[in-house]
C-alpha cells in the first residue's frame, strides 16, 4: 500500500470544512434553528442521582469483581502483595506450556523479574519504536502482561489505556492474558474508571482506551459458547492487595 | 445479496414459516436474549430509572443534535481524525473508496457495522477489486453464505451448525466436522491471518462521545480491538445521532446496552478509540477517518411523531420481544433492520413510505417492543403513525380502499345498512356450513386460511331490537316487601360501619 498522502487528505478536509456547514445546517434547521445553537443545559448527565451514592468496601469490591469475571470465564485470584505476583504468573505460564510473554513496558512489571523468575521462556516488553517488531513479537507470544489503569467491581471490569509504553496488542493477541490489578485502583462502579478517564487533558488523551470484563467470546454458532474467538481464550485478574 | 424470496413482508413470512429450523432457532435465540435481559435487569434493580435516564440522555443529544455532533467534530478533529459528511449512503459508500484507492489498498478487515449494511460498503469495495472481509464470527458465516444478516446482534441466528461447517469447509478446501470449536478456531486463524494482512480496518460506532472526539465500540469477540488496532488505515461509519455529550453519560449507555442485548453486564470489550496512534505509540491506525452518515436520519428530526426514533441504541431488544420476529425472523423484514425497529426504521430512512408500507402491517401492536426497549421508544405507537401517513397518502390497496368506501356508504345510510344484512343473510347461504364460514374465496381469505368466521344470525341484533327493548319493559318487577326489608338491613348495617 502506497504511503499516507498529506496532499490528498488536505484535499479531503477542505471538503469536508464546506460539507460539515451544509450538513450540520441541515440538522440545526430540521430542529428549528437557524444556525447549530450555543451549548444546552444538560440536567440528564451520567447515572440516575441514587447510583453516585452505591460504594461497596474494599473486601465486598474485590469480592464482586472476582465473581464477576469467574462468570465471564475468566480466572480471578487474590495475592497480598507484589512480591507474590511472579510466583503466580510463573504457575500459569507452565500449566498453559508457554513459551514466551510479553509485558507492557512499565517499571512495576519489569520489577517482577519474570527473566529470572522463568528463565527458559523468552520474555519480551513492549517498545512502542519498533511497531513491525513489537507487532510480530506480540502476534507470537503466549501470554501478554497488563498492568490495569483502573478496574470496576460492579461489572468486573479492567480499563487498559495506550500509550507508548502500553501497546494495545498486548491485551489482544496473545492467547493468554494476565492482567495485575493493584487493590487501590479498584473501584465500586464503572463510572468512577470513566470519570477518571475523562479527566486526562486532551494533549495527553490515550488513542485507545479498552475496557476488558474477561475473555473473548462468541455465541454465534448455533448459541453455543465458544471462548477465545478473536482476543485471549484464557484471561486471568491478579488483585493484589 | 440474496433475501428469500417474495415481494412482499406476507410472502416473505410465509417462506420463512416454512423453514422448521429457521422458526426453532429464531424461537430459541431471542428466547434465551430476552430471558438473559429479564435476569440482567431484574439483578441490577432500579431498572427503569436507568431506562428513564437513557432516555433522557438520548432524547437531549438529540434534541440538540448540531451542537453535539459539532462538538464531537472539532475535538475528533483535534486529536487528528479526518471527519467526512454522507448525506447519502452512497456518499459513505464513495468516500471510503477514495481512501482506499488512493493508497492502493487491496484489502479491508470490517467489524460489525449496521450502517455498513445500509451503505452496501462491501458490494462498493468489491466493484472496485478491494477484498473486504468481515471479522464478527456471525458476519463472517452469512457472509459466506452471501446473505444479510438477519438478527441485529446474532447475524447467523438462522444457520445451523452443519450449514456452517460445509460454509466453512468449502473456505478451508477439506471437510471441517460440525464442531463449534473447532469451526471456531478455523475462523479464528484464518481471520488472524486477514487481520495482519489487511490494509485498512472498517468498524461501526455504537457511541461517540462529544466531549473528547471518542468513538466507543461493545463488542465480546475482540475483532472490533483487531479492526481499530493492526491496519494501518481505520475507517469508521457513525451513524449522525450516535452521540453522548459525555464519558458520564456513557456509564448509562454501558448499563442498558450489553443487558438489553444479550443480557450481559458488560460486553467483554468496549474500546474508547480517540484518534489515530499518537506518533510515539507502537500500533494503532496511523490515519483515522470518521464517515459521518445522516442518510435519511434526518428526516426524522422535528418530526413529532418520529424523532424518537433516533434514540435507538440498537440492541435488537425489541426483536426478542416481539412476537411477529419470533416467528418469522429477520428475512421478513425489508431492508436492513429487521423486528419491530426495522418496521419503523426502514420506511422512515427510505422516505418512500409507499414502497414499504407492507412492513408496518407485521405487527401485532402489543407494546411489547416498547416494554423492552431500554431507552422507552414508543414503536408500537409509531407503527399506528405509519398505517395512518400510508392512508393519509393514498397507498392503501384499492381493495381495501373500495371497501372502505363501502362501508362508509352503509354505516351512513340504515336504508342501505338494512339491505346489505338481508344480502348478507341470503347470500351466505352458498357458504356456511355448520354454522361456520370456511370457504377462502376472495377477500374472505386472509380470513379463512386460519379460522372460521361464524355466520350472520338468521335476525340482526337491529331486527331483534324492538323485540328486546319490549321483553325488557315487561320483565321489570316492582320491589316485594321482602326484597325491601333485606335493603333496609343493608343501609343499617352500612351505617354502622359494616359492608
Amino acid at each position: 500500500m502506497a504511503k499516507s498522502d498529506p496532499e490528498f487528505l488536505a484535499r479531503l478536509d477542505r471538503e469536508s470544512r464546506e460539507a460539515e456547514k451544509r450538513f450540520i445546517g441541515n440538522i440545526a434547521h430540521r430542529l428549528g434553528r437557524p444556525a447549530a445553537g450555543p451549548a444546552p443545559v444538560h440536567p440528564y448527565r451520567g447515572a440516575p442521582d441514587f447510583w453516585a451514592s452505591y460504594e461497596l468496601g474494599t473486601e465486598e469490591k474485590i469480592g464482586r469483581f472476582m465473581d464477576n469475571w469467574r462468570a465471564a470465564g475468566g480466572y480471578p485470584e487474590r495475592i497480598a502483595s507484589m512480591s507474590g505476583v511472579p510466583e503466580v504468573i510463573a504457575r500459569i505460564a507452565k500449566e498453559r506450556q508457554a513459551r514466551s510473554t510479553i509485558r507492557q513496558n512499565l517499571p512495576e512489571l519489569a520489577s517482577l523479574q519474570l527473566e529470572s523468575v522463568l528463565p527458559e521462556l523468552s520474555h519480551h516488553a513492549w517498545n512502542g519504536r519498533d511497531h513491525e517488531g513489537s507487532l510480530n513479537i506480540c502476534e507470537q507470544a503466549d501470554v501478554g502482561i497488563v498492568l490495569a489503569d483502573h478496574a470496576a467491581a460492579y461489572t468486573g471490569t479492567i480499563v487498559v489505556a495506550s500509550s507508548a509504553d502500553k501497546g494495545r496488542s498486548v491485551s489482544l493477541l496473545p492467547n493468554v492474558l494476565i492482567a495485575v490489578i493493584p487493590a487501590e485502583r479498584m473501584y465500586t462502579r464503572l463510572g468512577e474508571a470513566m470519570s477518571r478517564v475523562a479527566s486526562i487533558p486532551a494533549e495527553r488523551f490515550p488513542a485507545g482506551v479498552h475496557f476488558i470484563s474477561g475473555p473473548s467470546r462468541s455465541s454465534d454458532i448455533e448459541n453455543d459458547l465458544t471462548i477465545g474467538v478473536h482476543g485471549p481464550g484464557a484471561a486471568y485478574a491478579l488483585i493484589v492487595g | 445479496m440474496s433475501k428469500p424470496q417474495g415481494s412482499n413482508v406476507k410472502e416473505r413470512a410465509r417462506t420463512a414459516l416454512q423453514d422448521e429450523f429457521l422458526i426453532d432457532a429464531v424461537k430459541f435465540t431471542t428466547e434465551r436474549l430476552k430471558n438473559g435481559k429479564k435476569a440482567a435487569t431484574a439483578e441490577h434493580g432500579n431498572w427503569e430509572e436507568w431506562r428513564e435516564r437513557g432516555r433522557q440522555i438520548r432524547a437531549h443529544t438529540v434534541a440538540h443534535l448540531d451542537y453535539y455532533l459539532s462538538r464531537f467534530i472539532e475535538n475528533a478533529r483535534a486529536q487528528g481524525v479526518h471527519v467526512h459528511f454522507a448525506p447519502e449512503g452512497k456518499d459513505a459508500a464513495r468516500i471510503a473508496m477514495d481512501i482506499a484507492k488512493h493508497r492502493g489498498a487491496k484489502s479491508v478487515v470490517k467489524s460489525k457495522s449496521m450502517v455498513s449494511e445500509e451503505v452496501h460498503i462491501n458490494e462498493a469495495f468489491e466493484q472496485i477489486g478491494i477484498e473486504s472481509i468481515e471479522s464478527d464470527l456471525g458476519e463472517y458465516i452469512i457472509q459466506l453464505a452471501n446473505e444479510p444478516p438477519s438478527h441485529i446482534i446474532i447475524p447467523a441466528i438462522h444457520k445451523n451448525r452443519r450449514q456452517i461447517a460445509e460454509l466453512l469447509s468449502k473456505e478451508a478446501g477439506e471437510t471441517l466436522p460440525p464442531e463449534t470449536q473447532v469451526l471456531a478456531g478455523f475462523a479464528r486463524r484464518k481471520l488472524r491471518d486477514k487481520f495482519l494482512e489487511a490494509d485498512i480496518g472498517l468498524t461501526g460506532c455504537n457511541f461517540g462521545i462529544a466531549e473528547t472526539g471518542t468513538v466507543v465500540i461493545f463488542e465480546n469477540e475482540g475483532n472490533a480491538r483487531m479492526v481499530s488496532t493492526v491496519p494501518k488505515i481505520q475507517i469508521t461509519l457513525m451513524g449522525m445521532e450516535r452521540l453522548i455529550p459525555t464519558w458520564d453519560d456513557l456509564e448509562v449507555m454501558a448499563t442498558l446496552l450489553p443487558r438489553s442485548a444479550t443480557g450481559q453486564k458488560m460486553t467483554m470489550y468496549m474500546s474508547g478509540i480517540t484518534g489515530p496512534k499518537r506518533t510515539e505509540d507502537g500500533d494503532g491506525p496511523e490515519e483515522m477517518h470518521v464517515i459521518i452518515v445522516d442518510n435519511g436520519r434526518s428526516l426524522q428530526l422535528g418530526d413529532p411523531d418520529f424523532q424518537e426514533l433516533l434514540n435507538c441504541i440498537r440492541c435488537g431488544a425489541c426483536l426478542n420481544a416481539c412476537p411477529v420476529y419470533r416467528h418469522i425472523g429477520g428475512h421478513s423484514y425489508p431492508g436492513t433492520y429487521s423486528g419491530p425497529i426495522g418496521a419503523v426504521l426502514t420506511p422512515a430512512l427510505n422516505k418512500n413510505a409507499e414502497e414499504w408500507h407492507d412492513i408496518a402491517n407485521a405487527s401485532s401492536l402489543c407494546g411489547a417492543c416498547y416494554e423492552a426497549c431500554p431507552v422507552k421508544i414508543p414503536l408500537h405507537d409509531m407503527l399506528v403513525y405509519l398505517r395512518n401517513r400510508k392512508v393519509e397518502r393514498g397507498v392503501t390497496a384499492p381493495g381495501e380502499k373500495m371497501a372502505m368506501r363501502g362501508f362508509k356508504m352503509l354505516m351512513g345510510s340504515h336504508a342501505w345498512f338494512e339491505r346489505a344484512v338481508k344480502a348478507g343473510q341470503l347470500g351466505q347461504k352458498l357458504l356456511v356450513r355448520g354454522g361456520v364460514i370456511k370457504s377462502r374465496i376472495g377477500p374472505l381469505g386472509g380470513w379463512t386460511a386460519y379460522r372460521h368466521i361464524p355466520a350472520l344470525p338468521k335476525k340482526s341484533f337491529r331486527e331483534q331490537w324492538t323485540k328486546v327493548t319490549a321483553e325488557a319493559e315487561n320483565s321489570f318487577k316492582p320491589m316485594t316487601d321482602e326484597m325491601k326489608s333485606r335493603m333496609e338491613k343493608i343501609v343499617q348495617s352500612r351505617a354502622k360501619g359494616g359492608h
